[in-house]
C-alpha cells in the first residue's frame, strides 16, 4: 500500500470512526435489546418475543397496526401532495421566477425553519380558535370555534400532513429548480424549433427531465416523514399515533420491559425508512446520469 | 395574465411558506388576544422579554449555542480531511463510503436515540453537553462530508500545485490559496451543521435525559402548557439566533455552489 | 427551397444594442455563413430567425411572408447548437423521431424516416443507443438527422462543430456540405472560424458589433474585402491611404501606381493581401521603403512584419530567395494589379 493511499484512509478515519462507533453501537444496542438482550434486567436470552408482542400480542397489536397504517397514510398523503404541489409550483414559476432571488430566499427560509417551530406556528394558525378561525368568524362563516373544522390534533392526521406538505414543498421545488436550471432551457428550445408545442414540450421534454429527480426526492421525503417524531407529537392525537411516537412511548414506559418492545418498534420503523431511502438514492444516481 | 400569474404565485409562496412564521410574530407580541378578535387588542413586548430573561431560557440558550458551535467545529475538523480524501484521493471504495455515510442520515432519530440512550447513561455521557454534541454528530457529520464533498468535487487542486511551484510554503498555500477558494463551502457546511444541531429535539431529549435543557426541549415542554403568547415568544427566541446566523453567512450562501439545500431535510 | 429575407432588424438586451440594422437575403438552397467573433450578435440573429426571441423592430420573411407572428414551433426553422442537446432520456431513434412525433406522423413512416436519416448521416445501426453512449461527433450527426427529418424550410447551425476535434470537424463539415447540397435546404451557419466559413459557404457575411460589415462570396471576400473593417477581419498585408490623381496615389511613404483611375484628385484607401506583397533589397517599380521588424518562420511560408512609418504591414513569402534581418531597410513591392480599393465603413 502506497503512502499516499495510506494517508487518504487516515484522513477518512476520524469521520468514519465517529459515525461507525456512535451510530454502530446505536444499531447494535437497539437490535440486541429488541431481541430481548437486556443484561441490566438479567435477561440474556435472544428471542423475537418483543416483535411478537408488539405485532401480534393482544395488548398491542391494534395499536401497532393502526400506527403502521396511520404512518403510511400520513407519509404517503403528505409526500404525494408535496410532490404534486412542488411540480405545479415549479412549472408555474417559469424560467424567470425560478432564478428570482426573492423566490429562492423564501424557499430557503422555509427550509431552514425547524420543523418544531413550524408545527407550533401551524397550531396557532389552524387551531379552532386560531388565526384562520378568527378570519372565518370575522367573515361571518362561523360563530363558535367549534364550527371551525378540526385541522390540527385531528384523528385523520390532517395537521401533520399540512405541516409536512408546507415544509417539504420548498425542498422538492429547490431540487426541481436545480434540474431545470442546469439544462432544461436549451432542451426546450431545441424541442420548440423541432415543432413541439407548449404542451408537447412539457409532456415530452420537461417532465422526463425532472421526474427521476422528483421521484428520488419524494422517496426521501416519504422516508423522513415516516420516521419523524416532533411534528406528529405536537400536531397529532393520542390515538392513532404515528410509529415514532408510539416507539418512544413504549421506550419511556415506566415498565422497563416495554423497552424491548419500543426497540422492536424502532427497528421495524428504521427498516422501512432505510429501504425507501436506499431506493431513493439509487434512483437519484440514475437521475443524474448524463 | 402574466401579472395575475405572478400575483397568485407570490400569494401562494407567502401564504403557504411564510404565514406560520408571521403568526408566531403576532402571537408573541399580543396580549389578551381572545377569540374571535381578528387583531390583538393590545401589543406588548413584555411576554417576549419575560421569556427571554427567564433563567431557564438563559441556560437553554447557552446549552444550545455551546452544543451547536461544538458540533459545527467538530463537523468541519473531521469532515474536511474526510471529504478531501474522498473527492481528491484515489479511493476505489468512494461510492461505498458515501453509501455508508448516507445510512445514519435517514435512520429516524428516534431509533438512533433509543439505541444510544442506555449506553450513554452507562458511560456517564448522558445529560452532558459533550454527550449530546457527540450524538448530534451522527446526522450532522455525514451531511458535512456530503456538502464538503461537493465543494471538493468542484475544487481544482492544480491551484495548490501552481502555488507550490511558485515557491509557497505549505502554510502559505493553505492560508492564501486553499482557504480563500474553499471558504464559502466551509461556511455553508458550518451553517448546515449549526442548523441541524440547533433544531435537534429527539436526540437531545433522549441523550440529555431531561437534565440538559436546550431551546427545543424547553419549547417542547412549553407547548402543552397552553399559553399561546408564551409559546410563540419562546419559539421566536428559539429561531431568532438561527436567522442571525443565516444573515451573517448570507453572502457565502449566495456565492457557493453547494450540493443541494436538500441537506436540510433534518 | 425557401428564401429568407431579413429586413432592418434591431435587437437590444437591456440598454445594450445586440443587432443593428441587419438586412440580409439568403437565396433558396444557399448556405450562408455568419462570421464574427463571440459577442458579435450572430447567435442572437439565429434565435430571432428560429423564433426563440423577438426582434425589437424589423421583419423576417420566409418566401416573402413575414414569420414574426409564428411561434418557433411553427416556423419550420430548426436550430442546432454547439452541443447536440440530444434528449438524454430518449434513444437515438426516439431523438430523431421527436419532430415527427410532434407532428403526429404515423409510426411506420417514422421508422422508415429514422432509418433513412441514420444512413444519410452515416450512422446506421445505432437506433437503440442512448446519447451518453455516443461520441461528440456522433451526437452532432444524430442532432443533424433529427433536424433534417422534419424537412425544415430553414436549417440554422450555431457553431455545431466548434466543440469537436479538428479531424472530426473536417469530416462533419463535408457531411453537412453534402447533405445541404443534396437537400437544397436554405442554411445559415454561424461560426467564428474564417476557414470554416469560406470553406463551407456559398456566401459569407461578416458580423461585427451587431452590424453586417461585408457580405460576399468567400473568394471575393477573401481576395477583395470591400472595406477596412472586413479587410482587417480577413487579414491583409497593408492598408494605405493617400490622394489619387490619374492612376497615381500619393501616400505618406511615397507615390504608388494603382489599377484605379480618377481624373479629378480624390482621397483613396487601398489594400493588398500579405501574399501579394513582396520584398526586395533594391528599389523597384511601385515599391516603398520599409523597415524589417520581425521574421517568423511559419512552416509553409515565412512571415515578415514591417514598419512603414507608424503603420505595420505584413508579407507572406512562400519561396524565400533572400533572408532579411530585423532592422534592415528594404523595399516592399506592391504590384498595382493586386492593390484594391477599400470603401469607408458601411455604416458611417
Amino acid at each position: 500500500m502506497s503512502r499516499a493511499y495510506a494517508r487518504t484512509w487516515l484522513a477518512l478515519l476520524p469521520a468514519l470512526a465517529i459515525v461507525a462507533v456512535v451510530f454502530g453501537t446505536s444499531v447494535l444496542y437497539g437490535v440486541s435489546q429488541s431481541l430481548g438482550w437486556l443484561p441490566f434486567l438479567g435477561q440474556r436470552e435472544i428471542s423475537l418475543d418483543a416483535y411478537r408482542t408488539v405485532m401480534f400480542g393482544a395488548d398491542h397489536r391494534r395499536e401497532f397496526w393502526t400506527a403502521l397504517a396511520f404512518s403510511l397514510w400520513v407519509s404517503a398523503a403528505a409526500t404525494l401532495l408535496a410532490a404534486l404541489l412542488a411540480l405545479l409550483l415549479t412549472l408555474a414559476l417559469g424560467p424567470q421566477m425560478r432564478a428570482n432571488r426573492r423566490v429562492l430566499t423564501i424557499l430557503n427560509l422555509n427550509l431552514a425553519f425547524p420543523h418544531l417551530v413550524w408545527a407550533i406556528g401551524l397550531l396557532l394558525l389552524l387551531a379552532q380558535s386560531g388565526v384562520l378561525a378568527r378570519i372565518a368568524a370575522a367573515l361571518g362563516w362561523i360563530e363558535r370555534p367549534a364550527d371551525f373544522p378540526v385541522l390540527v390534533r385531528d384523528r385523520a392526521g390532517l395537521g401533520v400532513i399540512i405541516a409536512y406538505v408546507t415544509k417539504e414543498v420548498p425542498f422538492l421545488v429547490l431540487i426541481l429548480v436545480a434540474i431545470l436550471r442546469a439544462q432544461a432551457e436549451s432542451y426546450t428550445a431545441v424541442a420548440q424549433t423541432l415543432g413541439a408545442n407548449r404542451w408537447q414540450r412539457l409532456r415530452y421534454v420537461t417532465l422526463p427531465l425532472v421526474l427521476p429527480g422528483l421521484l428520488a426526492g419524494s422517496l426521501l421525503v416519504f422516508a423522513f416523514i415516516f420516521g419523524a417524531y416532533e411534528v406528529p407529537a405536537l400536531l397529532g392525537v393520542r390515538y392513532p399515533k404515528m410509529l415514532a411516537v408510539l416507539a418512544l412511548d413504549f421506550f419511556l414506559n415506566a415498565d422497563l420491559r416495554a423497552r424491548a418492545e419500543g426497540m422492536a418498534l424502532s427497528v421495524l420503523m428504521a427498516l422501512v425508512v432505510l429501504l425507501v431511502a436506499l431506493l431513493a438514492s439509487r434512483l437519484r444516481r440514475q437521475a443524474v446520469r448524463p | 395574465m402574466s401579472w395575475l400569474r405572478r400575483t397568485v404565485i407570490w400569494l401562494a409562496l407567502g401564504a403557504g411558506l411564510l404565514a406560520p412564521i408571521a403568526v408566531l410574530g403576532v402571537y408573541a407580541f399580543s396580549q389578551r388576544w381572545f377569540y374571535p378578535a381578528l387583531l390583538p387588542p393590545e401589543w406588548t413586548a413584555s411576554t417576549f422579554v419575560r421569556q427571554l430573561t427567564r433563567p431557564e431560557t438563559g441556560t437553554a440558550l447557552l446549552n444550545s449555542s455551546l452544543i451547536a458551535l461544538l458540533v459545527s467545529l467538530l463537523a468541519l475538523l473531521v469532515g474536511y480531511p474526510a471529504a478531501r480524501a474522498l473527492e481528491l484521493g484515489q479511493l476505489p471504495a468512494k461510492g461505498l463510503i458515501y453509501a455508508l455515510l448516507f445510512v445514519p442520515t435517514v435512520v429516524p432519530t428516534v431509533a438512533t436515540g433509543i439505541g444510544l440512550n442506555i449506553l450513554f447513561l452507562r458511560l456517564g455521557l448522558a445529560g452532558t453537553r459533550l454527550g449530546v454534541a457527540l450524538v448530534h454528530l451522527v446526522p450532522v457529520l455525514p451531511y458535512a462530508v456530503f456538502t464538503l464533498g461537493g465543494v471538493f468535487a468542484a475544487y481544482d487542486p492544480t491551484y495548490e500545485a501552481q502555488a507550490r511551484v511558485l515557491g509557497a510554503s505549505r502554510w502559505m498555500i493553505w492560508r492564501r490559496v486553499t482557504l480563500p477558494l474553499l471558504l464559502p463551502g466551509l461556511v455553508v457546511t458550518a451553517l448546515f451543521a449549526f442548523l441541524i444541531s440547533w433544531s435537534q429535539y429527539v436526540l437531545t431529549f433522549l441523550i440529555g435525559g431531561g437534565q440538559l435543557v436546550t431551546l427545543p426541549t424547553l419549547l417542547f415542554t412549553t407547548v402543552p402548557g397552553g399559553n399561546q403568547a408564551t409559546t410563540a415568544a419562546l419559539a421566536l427566541v428559539f429561531v431568532a439566533p438561527l436567522f442571525v446566523v443565516i444573515a451573517l453567512t448570507a453572502r457565502y450562501l449566495a456565492g457557493s455552489r453547494v450540493r443541494g439545500g436538500e441537506l436540510l431535510l433534518q | 427551397m425557401t428564401i429568407i429575407d431579413i429586413n432592418n432588424i434591431h435587437k437590444h438586451y437591456a440598454a445594450t444594442p445586440v443587432l443593428t440594422a441587419i438586412t440580409l437575403q439568403v437565396a433558396a438552397g444557399e448556405l450562408l455563413a455568419l462570421l464574427g467573433p463571440s459577442g458579435s450578435g450572430k447567435s442572437t440573429l439565429l434565435k430571432l430567425i428560429a423564433g426563440l426571441e423577438r426582434p425589437d423592430s424589423g421583419d423576417i420573411c420566409f418566401d416573402g411572408t413575414s414569420v414574426l407572428a409564428l411561434p418557433a414551433e411553427r416556423r419550420e426553422a430548426v436550430l442546432m447548437f454547439q452541443s447536440a442537446y440530444l434528449f438524454p432520456f430518449l434513444t437515438v431513434a426516439e431523438n430523431i423521431a421527436f419532430g415527427l412525433r410532434a407532428r403526429r406522423t404515423p409510426q411506420a413512416k417514422i421508422r422508415a424516416e429514422v432509418q433513412r436519416m441514420l444512413e444519410l448521416v452515416e450512422l446506421p445501426g445505432i437506433e437503440k443507443r442512448y446519447p451518453h453512449q455516443l461520441s461528440g461527433g456522433q451526437q452532432q450527426r444524430v442532432a443533424l438527422a433529427r433536424a433534417l427529418v422534419i424537412q425544415p424550410r430553414v436549417l440554422l447551425l450555431d457553431e455545431p462543430l466548434s466543440n469537436l476535434d479538428p479531424a472530426i470537424r473536417a469530416t462533419l463539415q463535408s457531411v453537412i456540405r453534402r447533405i445541404q447540397r443534396e437537400f437544397k435546404i436554405t442554411t445559415l451557419l454561424v461560426t467564428h472560424d474564417l476557414s470554416e466559413a469560406i470553406g463551407l459557404s456559398d456566401r459569407t457575411a461578416i458580423l461585427l458589433d451587431g452590424r453586417i460589415v461585408a457580405c460576399a462570396a468567400p473568394e471575393q471576400l477573401f481576395q477583395r474585402p470591400p472595406n477596412r473593417t472586413a479587410a482587417e477581419f480577413v487579414g491583409v498585408g497593408a492598408i494605405i491611404s493617400g490622394t489619387l490623381a490619374g492612376d497615381q496615389l500619393q501616400t505618406a511613404h511615397g507615390p504608388l501606381t494603382v489599377a484605379v483611375r480618377s481624373p479629378a484628385a480624390r482621397p483613396l484607401t487601398c489594400a493588398i493581401r500579405p501574399e501579394h506583397l513582396y520584398l526586395s533589397t533594391a528599389a523597384q517599380p511601385n515599391s516603398l521603403p520599409v523597415q524589417v521588424h520581425e521574421r517568423i518562420f511559419r512552416g509553409e511560408y515565412v512571415e515578415y512584419t514591417l514598419a512603414a512609418g507608424a503603420d505595420q504591414w505584413r508579407a507572406k513569402v512562400f519561396q524565400e530567395t533572400e533572408r532579411y534581418v530585423p532592422g534592415a531597410t528594404v523595399f516592399a513591392v506592391l504590384p498595382p494589379e493586386h492593390l484594391f480599393e477599400l470603401a469607408g465603413p458601411p455604416h458611417e
